[in-house]
């Protein structure tokens, strides 16, 4: 189309949006085109003649400032292959929530695989994900043209080389293996960081916690964010230190939380000491109790009643108040020391029972053998199995056909009977049990509750037909 | 195979069903015929009417079925017709080790509900399966008079609806120009009304297709940005004055009285000597779904051609009935199969039907597109050139990525060219595509925006549809 053509279609256009007769303002060239003709007919052949022209010769005009968001980085596992990924999104889907999709993400990663980013990608806020997705965590926070993924070890010189998240991944491995080296780079660059960044910084600092992280954990009493303060003071209770001094003003939290608890005696031979929670008046009394357990710590409360943080775990009642039960629970996980987290897990769940089930609160803080050691007292006991969707912070594809042997019957009796209730709990339990097995536990599961009458493509087995995959796979690809 | 046909007669809703069904026990009606007996399941692929072909599956232990046809009777006749089969050539179902993905889907999803398996009633509420296969075998010997009595009442019904389809014509014409005069900012602004009316008058005129076309214009109009709709108005209607021009001259023409009123019916197809047949490897790269002004549900599969070295597209297309409820895919974006297809005569071969499908496959390239070629739209200026009045045009775009412009829309523009052409993209995308380097892309493109199908990228194939 020439110039006097591209006049001649703007005047015509304009014409025709305002409604009219277009013929003598069209080009000459189409003017011959269309005459000969009727009037009507004439501006019909000359719209199809525009029409033309607008569909061949003009494009929609690009503004010149199209963005280009930089490439998705290449992570370190090779990608899910393409045979698996129907499994991984039947998978994805069928997890209710955030936890659920994590396990997915988890199980795959902890086969040397990640998903396809168009059938998952991490948020950019996410620090709960595998540590392999951190480039994309960094792509999703959209630091775009500042930095370059660095492959360099994490120093202050380099610091803003590294996005947040691969920087979060780096600071944490160093504080596994010199927690001290970590610490002088958290204290360097930290305080330059905003609030939120010095936050999640200083939750590294859990990583290989220690008595040389003392010094500057009080040192952090001073910080300008609350949170930051609260963190260390958590930090610093786990480490055996009382809490750094309270706001001014108001009641000690410490004395009014004691005052929740009765101290007494029990045993007839052997006098010990125990505490009970005093059953709240009143909702009020019961939510200002559990506030008062979040942001106390329990060697604080431990000190108030004049003994150390096991003793006090010792002679805590539980089952006597569930509510308070939990509270405490969360208490110890948050602010206890090793010693003392240690000690609740292992006194309760050689007690067994259902007190057991307030471990499943400490799950972050315990090594992977007492985390074992809870889930299969939990596999063994039918009563407690629906506390299993509480799991947080397990390792995925460990558990073998012989920790499965006591639940099997009732996964079996569930899934074949009329009770909707019971077949809701197995599925739920079939999802966790897809996350948790190994693939050959995995793959017999699956067959057990198709003989047991599930149909072989029951969403609730999809984590399990993944984690089976995912073992024919590795086999094969060893082979 | 627990059928008899005692069972099938008890199970169908009515005679015309067991009729119907008996039509479609013939072997060459299913590409595909399966069954896994330790799951006591048997599923068939079954070529009705429409493009897509339909997927039955039968649970032999309880009776159960289910087909992705829009009947509403239930069982369809498709379901009986594989049932049918299995009771009397059992030895049509290859055994199969493992279920599809669709017949999963389908066992995932359904509840067993349903008593245990239907008894033989006696009697069978008056059904038949004798007399519904006596039916279908009874050919009715016509004499030569009444042979000559039918063609000449289908004459004169082809010739008054070629009248009337003048005159639906002549009518257009005029509500186009009566939209010029009256201005097209108007008419886009009342789009929805004006083209209601013509498009009811249009159907009345046995102009089904033009009318189903244009009641379509508002739709089109609106999910462009304001600035855009005039000149997608005159794109519009100076098709519609295009067609209706090229129709008044070869009437006859398959690919316009397509257009225009009705299409052709399958068998037409498979007869016509004009009808392109290709026999290669297909890939399913994407599907539309959509629900249209008239109450009918458009249902495009788009196929590229594995075995051609320069892109070569198919459409298989059905309409159903909205009121029929969702339907299942009969496909999944990025199967591969090998199949022969037969086109719809046209000038460019797009819309076509499955003539015979040999079995999945895995492997296949995609055709090699050429990034030289200075004008990602080639394809589609060949394609306006031989038949103006399309709309739609696939094509398979070179290297590129998807960029995002101020106001968040996103746009595709081939590689290393950032101030080269750019092409803006119908729907927001997964905000993922905008960090994948995409080495080829199909899409349609409507003359004003690109509908994503697929792509392959450094991250390997992706759906987009």
């Amino acid at each position: 189309m020439n110039e006097l053509e591209q006049i001649g279609l703007a005047t015509m256009r304009d014409c025709w949006i305002t409604g009219g007769a277009s013929f003598d303002l069209a080009p000459a060239a189409w003017r011959e085109i269309g005459g000969g003709s009727d009037a009507d007919e004439k501006e019909r052949r000359l719209l199809a003649i525009a029409a033309q022209a607008l569909e061949i010769a003009l494009r929609p005009a690009a503004p010149s400032t199209l963005k280009r968001r930089p490439p998705l980085p290449k992570l370190a596992f090779p990608m899910l292959p393409d045979r698996l990924r129907p499994l991984a999104r039947a998978a994805l889907k069928q997890a209710a929530d955030t936890r659920g999709k994590a396990r997915v993400v988890t199980l795959v990663a902890s086969r040397g695989l990640v998903l396809h980013p168009m059938d998952w990608m991490p948020s950019a806020s996410d620090q709960d994900s595998p540590d392999v997705y951190a480039p994309w965590v960094d792509w999703q926070a959209g630091v775009e043209g500042q930095s370059h993924i660095s492959q360099d070890r994490l120093a202050a010189q380099n610091w803003d080389d590294f996005y947040p998240a691969a920087r979060r991944t780096a600071l944490a491995e160093m504080r596994r293996r010199e927690p001290a080296s970590a610490r002088r780079l958290i204290e360097a660059k930290g305080s330059d960081e905003p609030a939120e960044i010095r936050l999640a910084l200083i939750q590294l600092m859990h990583f290989g916690l220690g008595p040389d992280d003392v010094p500057f954990l009080k040192g952090l009493a001073a910080d300008r964010s609350g949170k930051v303060r609260e963190l260390a003071g958590r930090l610093l209770a786990r480490l055996g230190q009382h809490g750094l001094p309270g706001e001014a003003g108001g009641e000690d939290p410490v004395t009014e939380l004691a005052a929740f608890i009765s101290a007494g005696k029990s045993g007839f031979i052997r006098r010990r000491t125990t505490y009970t929670p005093v059953k709240p008046k009143s909702p009020a009394q019961d939510r200002r109790r559990a506030e008062l357990f979040g942001t106390c710590n329990l060697v604080d409360l431990a000190v108030r009643f004049g003994v150390g943080e096991t003793e006090f775990i010792a002679g805590w009642q539980f089952g006597a108040d569930s509510n308070a039960d939990i509270s405490f629970a969360r208490m110890v996980a948050a602010s206890g020391s090793d010693a003392a987290v240690k000690h609740m897990a292992d006194t309760l769940v050689a007690e067994g029972g259902r007190p057991a089930l307030f471990v499943l609160h400490l799950m972050p803080r315990l090594d992977i053998r007492r985390k074992q050691a809870l889930i299969r007292l939990i596999l063994k006991d039918v009563t407690y199995l629906a506390s299993l969707n509480l799991l947080e912070a397990a390792e995925a594809g460990w558990v073998e056909w012989g920790d499965v042997g006591q639940v099997l019957q009732a996964l079996r009796s569930a899934v074949g009977g009329s009770d909707d209730g019971a077949k809701r709990t197995a599925h739920n339990l079939l999802e966790m049990l897809g996350f948790l097995a190994t693939s050959a536990t995995a793959t017999r599961l699956i067959d057990e509750m198709v003989a047991a009458g599930m149909p072989p493509a029951a969403p609730s087995l999809g984590l399990l037909r993944l984690n089976a995959a995912l073992g024919e796979y590795q086999s094969e690809s060893r082979k | 195979m627990e059928f008899d046909l005692k069972t099938i007669e008890a199970l169908a809703p009515d005679q015309a069903s067991l009729s119907a069904a008996s039509k479609l026990t013939k072997r060459s009606n299913w590409p595909r015929l399966e069954k896994n007996e330790a799951l006591a399941l048997m599923w068939g692929e079954c070529q009705g009417s429409g493009s897509n072909p339909y997927r039955v599956v039968v649970d032999t232990g309880d009776h159960g079925y289910k087909c992705t046809c829009p009947s509403r009777k239930f069982p369809c006749k498709h379901s009986l017709a594989l049932m049918w089969i299995a009771a009397t050539v059992p030895t049509s179902f290859t055994p199969a080790d493992s279920t599809p993905e669709w017949v999963n889907d389908w066992l995932g999803r359904r509840r067993k509900t349903t008593p245990p398996p239907t008894q033989p009633a006696s009697g069978a509420g008056g059904k038949s399966i004798g007399e519904a296969a006596r039916s279908d075998e009874s050919t009715e010997v016509e004499d030569a008079a009444a042979v000559e009595r039918r063609e000449s009442a289908q004459r004169k019904r082809a010739e008054e609806t070629r009248s009337s389809v003048s005159a639906a014509l002549d009518e257009m014409d005029q509500w186009i120009s009566d939209q010029l005069r009256l201005g097209l900012a108007g008419f886009v602004e009342n789009s929805s009304d004006r083209c209601r009316r013509i498009a009811a008058r249009l159907v009345d005129m046995k102009a089904t297709a033009l009318a189903g076309r244009i009641d379509e214009i508002p739709s089109r109009l609106m999910s462009l940005r304001k600035e855009e709709r005039p000149d997608a108005a005159i794109r519009e209607l100076g098709k519609l004055v295009v067609l209706a021009k090229a129709w008044r001259a070869a009437p006859d023409d398959p690919e316009l009285k397509r257009l225009v009123s009705t299409s052709e019916t399958r068998d037409q197809v498979l007869a016509s000597p004009h009808a392109v047949q290709v026999e290669s490897t297909w890939e399913v790269l994407g599907e539309k779904i959509e629900t249209r002004r008239d109450g009918l549900v458009s249902h495009s599969t788009w196929l590229l051609d594995l075995r051609s070295a320069a892109p070569r597209f198919a459409l298989l297309l059905d309409y159903f009935p909205a009121s029929a409820g969702r339907r299942s895919n009969a496909f999944t974006p990025g199967d591969r199969f090998d199949a022969r297809l037969i086109f719809y005569p046209s000038r460019q071969p797009l819309r076509a039907l499955v003539m015979d499908r040999r079995g999945d496959v895995s492997s296949g390239e995609w055709p090699a597109v050429a990034s030289s070629e200075p004008d990602p739209l080639t394809t589609h200026l060949a394609c306006q050139d031989a038949a103006p009045w399309l709309t739609d045009c696939p094509v398979m775009l070179p290297q590129g990525a998807i960029l995002l412009d101020d106001r968040g829309a996103p746009w595709w523009q081939a590689a290393g060219d950032p101030n080269g052409i750019a092409l803006p993209i119908n729907e927001a995308v997964s905000p993922t595509l905008l960090g994948i380097d995409l080495a080829a892309t199909a899409a349609l493109w409507n003359g004003s925006r690109l509908d994503l199908l697929a792509a392959q990228s450094n991250f390997g194939r992706l759906d987009l549809s």
